[in-house]
């Protein structure tokens, strides 16, 4: 008996034993980009490919509740909310304990910590000339002493990051006290975005001059292969504190879904992301109808393919995929650089010239043909869904090519012998359009071409890759372009900053520099979101469309696909990337 | 008494040889018509407004669908009528004098009527609505132009370097070879997007010159040869003797005797450089937006294609097909006419 007992034992000890050992099986979430990033710096950061990025790697003081629409703050290293007195001017933010950075050489094995002197460091860095950070914006002239810190290393060539500021008050090793010039009602916003990201000063000294290559965040993933433009592989960071999924999901149908599936689940579930760039949508709707990738943002040309109307084609439904659809608090806007020594100036010539460009341009055949359907006419530019939109604006500018012509013709750019209108002076006259080199930009391409037409003028193309648009752009040296902004945060004031003269060089890529638009902008700041503030709002928007510097085309929708491996995915309008809130099922995904 | 009759020479023999090789006379008039449709469009004759948006988005071919007239489309636009003027919220208007004038003047300006369309075409329509046979025509002219003008410029430059090297020999032969062996290390289409990447530049030009630069090593190997054959030839030793000069040696007396040798080499490269046109077009490194080439058409075939649109494609890629197939029998075809060993 008791030897039956001792090999019943044996064996189950060996049962416990191979358990013990057994290794779950790895999950990995595949996804794609649309164009290259462009480096891991936060302060240097402006793009949304890049931005989804560092929402893993790094974490700012507060972020978006995942399920709530509209949508709402919740803290992320804070501890809590901030405490906000002396009406919005004093804000007392205390982190969490235990946070730690994730583990890199520079820290010489040790753990460290994310501390209050962190978070002080990190806006300093904002407003280093050195770092030319195209987020600037949302601390510049805000925090009490900062600007001028920013201002002596303008004239000395060095940023005091050790200096005494009473903007910015360590009280304790958590606890950080800001002081405001004057009233901010998006600086909590300002707080969320993952540009503002927490980074140790002793990782972006230790790699100076190399920071956009080795990020060294807090956030559930770190980075542990990087080919430039190509592939970027995110692992667990393993310390990484112990936190719960636990978002209210309210009453959408959709959201109570998720949240039975995830609720009590540690963050993050996923082991590892692997996130390959590829720039064009076919090759992307291929991998993933391959189930190479697991989510895919659906290029408009494929719409045709995936959707009947709104809703899923049966074939695809069937595999059990599903469609996330809604509408981008986003914009695309065509703008035109009013320092181009062809186009720019404020001659009425000029204006004439930039807004008969402007009135050839098809918004609705580019809906229909480009987009097919994905995307709606918005005029204004702040988008539906964030403070201070107004879906009723009209444009001035809408599609006339014939009064467009006309207006040149009386502005005094006549036709050469070549069939091709000239400058008033005689000059030739070319305009230099500037895409990336997708495919769908070479639709665009075509579009623009299509509308100089209208006007008999000479069409030129610049091709350059997306990270270089963005470095011309920052220069003032594109002439015009369709570009495209998504809300950072549900306020106006996120896109009409687009068009502040001193956002020259930083997201005022037409470089307007315009006093009467900047005034009026100025008074806007220290208003909350109200009709006074939208009054100004028009008179901007319109402003911008007699001065022919802009011309707002449409909104995006996004289509999200993913198969029924992922678990917990709800399209966030704000968030870059929510990737650590979801979950693979293994026994779905069949690779895994 | 007997009639002393001129011999004939190369060429009236090899036209006689060819004449009576059908599928050569066939694939010659093949391409013969292709060079007749190019010459058309470049004197503007054909295919000149290809940019004429015709049919609706995607019109099928003829034989897909009943072809019939939509409406005229009427919309509305400039918002900003008399009747319901838009807001300028307290804003001076810096051309409202010159608007106000060509609204007085026009009238009728905010009624734009949209130019009735097509529902399909003979060959269909692409994504814009135009016209895909126009294309096709319009884009054989860039393609062949191409094809043709950048086989010259390869067959000039390699002619040219294999007969100074094969003539002269020695260090200057040897410096030839040296760049050739530089030129065929690489392979050959990767060359090409190397240097089509590297120059960033679109256009025509810049295709004939990357394409002539980069095709002449295969021309340069056989001239030399030919070149170190002939050389030490009586007839080139006795122009020699005559006081001919190098120059005189080399492109009067042995070139004719070589040329034949050129010629087949050159069609060869008229095909070859179509292809490459094609590819470097289909990859985005080749023609810019404004220029139509079957590369082009190619490269917008490939998502028309996973959306069931295949006219494009099938246009742009039987027209190539047809033609590569008819240069390269008339090639097979001229390099047995041009056989010294074939008499007759």
């Amino acid at each position: 008996m008791i030897n039956h007992m001792g090999r019943l034992l044996f064996i189950l000890l060996g049962l416990w034993v191979m358990g013990a050992w057994a290794v779950p099986p790895e999950k990995v979430l595949r996804l794609e980009l649309s164009a290259a990033e462009t480096g891991f710096d936060p302060v240097m950061t402006s793009d949304l490919n890049t931005a989804s990025i560092e929402q893993q790697l790094f974490e700012s003081l507060l972020t978006y509740d995942y399920l709530a629409r509209p949508v709402k703050l919740i803290p992320r290293l804070a501890a809590a909310m901030p405490i906000v007195t002396d009406q919005g001017k004093i804000w007392v933010f205390t982190l969490k304990h235990g946070v730690y950075f994730a583990p890199d050489p520079i820290f010489k094995g040790q753990k460290r910590e994310v501390t209050a002197q962190d978070v002080v460091y990190t806006l300093m860095r904002f407003m280093d000339p050195k770092n030319r950070s195209p987020y600037k914006f949302l601390v510049e002239g805000k925090i009490i002493g900062l600007d001028e810190l920013g201002e002596a290393a303008r004239r000395t060539g060095h940023f005091n990051y050790d200096a005494s500021i009473p903007g910015l008050e360590v009280l304790d090793r958590y606890t950080l006290k800001i002081r405001l010039k004057t009233t901010d009602y998006n600086f909590a916003h300002a707080m969320a975005q993952p540009m503002y990201g927490i980074v140790a000063r002793e990782a972006i000294e230790g790699y100076a001059g190399d920071t956009a290559s080795h990020p060294v965040g807090s956030g559930p993933y770190h980075l542990t292969r990087w080919t430039r433009s190509s592939l970027m592989v995110l692992e667990r960071n393993p310390n990484f504190r112990h936190e719960i999924w636990n978002f209210d999901p309210g009453n959408d149908p959709d959201s109570q879904n998720i949240a039975a599936q995830m609720r009590g689940k540690s963050i993050p579930q996923i082991d590892r992301i692997e996130v390959q760039v590829i720039e064009e949508a076919q090759s992307a709707w291929l991998s993933f109808g391959k189930g190479e990738l697991d989510m895919i943002g659906l290029a408009g040309q494929f719409a045709p393919m995936a959707l009947h109307g709104t809703h899923l084609k049966s074939s695809l439904a069937d595999r059990g995929i599903r469609l996330d659809r809604i509408s981008d608090p986003s914009i695309a806007y065509y703008f035109i650089n009013q320092q181009d020594p062809v186009l720019g100036g404020m001659s009425k010539e000029k204006i004439a010239l930039r807004r008969a460009i402007f009135m050839v341009q098809n918004d609705e055949e580019m809906i229909r043909v480009i987009h097919k359907g994905q995307a709606v006419r918005n005029a204004y530019p702040i988008p539906e869904g964030v403070a201070g939109a107004d879906p009723n604006y009209r444009s001035l500018l809408d599609y006339n090519p014939r009064e467009a012509n006309r207006l040149l013709d009386r502005m005094g750019y006549a036709k050469g012998p070549d069939g091709y209108r000239r400058q008033p002076d005689g000059q030739p006259l070319a305009v230099r359009y500037t895409s990336s080199l997708s495919s769908q930009d070479r639709e665009l391409d075509e579009m623009m071409k299509k509308a100089l037409d209208r006007l008999a003028i000479r069409f030129e193309s610049e091709k350059l890759k997306f990270p270089e648009i963005l470095k011309a752009e920052r220069q003032c040296r594109v002439q015009i372009r369709l570009s495209a902004w998504i809300a950072d945060y549900p306020d106006g004031d996120n896109f009409m900053q687009l068009w502040y003269g001193p956002h020259t060089h930083e997201n005022n890529g037409s470089c307007y520099q315009d006093p009467e638009w900047d005034r009026l902008y100025e008074k806007t700041l220290t208003m909350p979101a109200s009709p006074q503030r939208d009054a100004i709002y028009h008179q901007l928007a319109r402003l911008l469309e007699l001065k022919g510097v802009t011309k707002v085309s449409t909104t995006h929708i996004r289509n999200v696909l993913t198969h029924p491996w992922v678990i917990g995915y709800k399209a966030h309008p704000i968030l870059p990337s929510v990737w650590s809130l979801l979950d693979i099922d293994v026994s779905r995904a069949p690779r895994q | 008494m007997p009639i002393e009759r001129a011999s004939p020479g190369l060429w009236t023999l090899a036209w006689r040889r060819l004449r009576r090789d059908r599928v050569g006379m066939t694939a010659l008039l093949v391409v013969g018509c292709y060079l007749a449709v190019v010459m058309m469009a470049l004197m503007g004759w054909i295919a000149t407004d290809w940019t004429r948006e015709v049919g609706v988005n995607y019109a099928p071919p003829v034989f897909w669908e009943q072809d019939q007239d939509e409406t005229a489309q009427r919309s509305a636009v400039g918002h900003d009528t008399p009747d319901r003027p838009i807001a300028l919220y307290g804003l001076q208007d810096p051309l409202a004098p010159v608007l106000a004038a060509i609204r007085a003047q026009y009238p009728q300006d905010r009624d734009l009527v949209e130019a009735p369309r097509r529902l399909s075409l003979p060959l269909g329509g692409d994504k814009w609505g135009h016209d895909v046979w126009i294309k096709v025509i319009k884009g054989s002219e860039t393609s062949i132009l191409v094809g043709l003008v950048s086989a010259l410029l390869a067959t000039l430059l390699g002619t040219l370097m294999g007969a100074v090297a094969g003539y002269f020999g020695h260090w200057v032969d040897d410096g030839f070879n040296w760049l050739y062996g530089v030129f065929t290390a690489i392979p050959y289409l990767l060359l090409v997007f190397a240097i089509a990447a590297v120059l960033q530049q679109k256009g025509v030009i810049t295709l004939i010159l990357i394409l002539g630069l980069t095709g002449w090593t295969g021309v340069f190997r056989l001239v030399r040869a030919e070149y170190l054959k002939h050389k030490t030839r009586e007839y080139v030793l006795a122009a020699g003797a005559m006081g001919a000069s190098d120059a005189r040696r080399m492109f009067i007396h042995i070139l004719p005797n070589i040329s034949h040798v050129i010629l087949v080499q050159l069609s060869q490269n008229v095909v070859g450089f179509i292809k490459s046109e094609v590819i470097l077009s289909f990859l985005g490194f080749g023609v810019p937006v404004d220029v139509v080439s079957w590369g082009s058409m190619l490269n917008e075939a490939q998502n028309e294609l996973i959306l069931g649109k295949w006219w494009q494609l099938a246009a742009a890629g039987l027209a190539m097909a047809i033609l590569v197939t008819a240069f390269s029998m008339l090639t097979d075809a001229l390099r047995d006419a041009l056989d010294p060993k074939l008499k007759y």
